[in-house]
This record gives C-alpha cells, structure tokens and sequence, in this order.
C-alpha cells in the first residue's frame, strides 16, 4: 500500500480480560499498514506486554482505570502511543534480564520490557506531571 | 480457535501430556499455572507440552514453564515442549527459551527425551 496514513485509537478498561481486544486491534492495524506480514504477531506481542506492564504495574490490577492505545503509522513508521492515568512506572529502569537467572530464582515475570525492547526501534517513556504516563513504541517501516 | 483450553493425559511411564489451545496471556497463564502445580503435588514432574494448537504467547505465558521447569529437573523430571506454532517460537526464541527447552516435533521424540 503506498503513501498510507493510519491514525485509530482504542480505549480499554484496566483489565486483562481486554488484552484479546488490544491484540485484535493492532492485528487489524498491522494488516492495514505498510509492516511486513512477518512482523504482525511480534507487534502484537509488544503492544501486549506493554498493556500487561500497565495493569499490572502502574494500576496493580485494579480494574478502575482506562488505557488509552493510539496508532499512527505512514509509510516510515508504525507508531503506537499508550496513555494511562496510573502510577509512574519508566520501563527504562529495568535492566535487560537474564534468562537463566529467571529459571534458577523460578521467577516468572519481568520479561515483558525485554520483548518490548527486542522488538521495537523505540521504547520512549514520559511522564506528563500529574496526569498521565505515555509509552510510545516505534517500529521503522523498511524500504524493500 | 477457542479462547484457551487446557487438556492434559498421563502416558507411560508418568509422563504427562498438556495440550493448550488458544491464547496464553496474562489473563490466561494462572490456569496453566495452576494445573501443573497440581501435578507437581502429585509427584509428577515430566512434561510434554503440545503448543501446536496454541496460536499466541506473551512473556506472562512463557513465563508459566520459565517457573516450572526448574521444579521439574529438580525432581529427575523435564518440560518438553511439542510442536509449538510459528507466532509461539518466534516468542520463545526472542526470549532465548529454545536454547534451554527441549524442543520436539513428534510426541515419539518427546517421550525419548525422557529415557535418556
């Protein structure tokens, strides 16, 4: 597809029940940009993680609170920028794991990030002061 | 395909069978969790995982056999995953997970594992 421009938003209760939701949401946006087909479950999986990391952490699971995910792409870039009004939480301290420490301490969570980072060209985080956290995740869409 | 779907049989030898269908997120992975813990009070620590209906994992899945693999070989028991979809290895390796599961692609290769 040449010259496309995408732009749609989806807005979600803080609960895990509606990460099927956001997946189906950034498949069909997947599907409609420029990304190669290749790439659609690996930014599913980012955008996942993401949304878990916000549940979990920034509104420890209280399901009171909305997430809002915002896609933008071009034919450069497939940009998704996720909002929430929960408690700061800058995914840059977090260390890359290692994962045969993860199976030895038999700890189970923490990888999310990694995945992000893995898959992603950018991982920005900003804290808006007083109202919002943003995570926006980037990935390069490559000229063939 | 069904959201998510646990089903598990005892084969030879107390070797334990769990097909999962579906999805394995953070909403799902609990359940997982929960049924091998279940074995585990039992005494049973091998494991043949069948992904090869499992058409999604996030890292709160995979984390579920990160957790549970070091109970099992620490009890002469092993997880061994089968046959996993394309979108689940991908997952599993951009984790690093197949250089440390064995992986097979016949449930024949994946009982020998624990013979040997």
């Amino acid at each position: 597809m040449a010259n496309v421009k995408l732009q749609d938003k989806l807005v979600i209760s803080t609960d895990t029940k509606f990460l099927n939701i956001v997946r189906g949401f950034v498949s069909r946006m997947v599907r409609q940009s420029d990304l190669p087909d290749e790439d659609e479950n690996k930014i599913i999986v980012a955008i996942d993680e993401a949304v878990t990391n916000i549940i979990e952490h920034a509104y420890e699971m209280q399901r009171n609170g909305t997430i809002t995910i915002q896609i933008d792409a071009d034919d450069m870039k497939f940009q998704v920028a996720i909002t929430d009004s929960g408690k700061r939480f800058d995914p840059k301290i977090i260390t890359d794991p290692n994962i045969l420490d993860h199976i030895k301490n038999k700890k189970k969570k923490g990888l999310g990030i990694f995945l992000m980072r893995q898959i992603m060209d950018e991982v920005r985080y900003m804290f808006k002061d007083g109202i919002q956290n943003e995570l926006v995740l980037v990935k390069y869409i490559k000229k063939v | 395909m069904p959201d998510f779907q646990i089903k598990t049989q005892t084969l030879q030898n107390n070797i334990v069978m769990i097909k999962v269908k579906g999805f394995l997120d953070a909403h799902t992975y609990e359940e997982l969790e929960k049924t091998i813990s279940e074995f585990f009070e039992r005494n049973l620590y091998k494991f043949v995982v069948d992904l090869s209906e499992l058409g999604y994992i996030s890292s709160a899945g995979a984390g579920v056999f990160i957790g549970a693999i070091g109970t099992a070989q620490e009890n002469n028991g092993n997880i061994v995953i089968l046959n996993p979809s394309n979108n689940v290895k991908e997952v599993l390796e951009l984790l690093g997970l197949t250089q440390i599961f064995t992986i097979s692609q016949e449930l024949e290769s994946a009982i020998k594992t624990f013979q040997q």
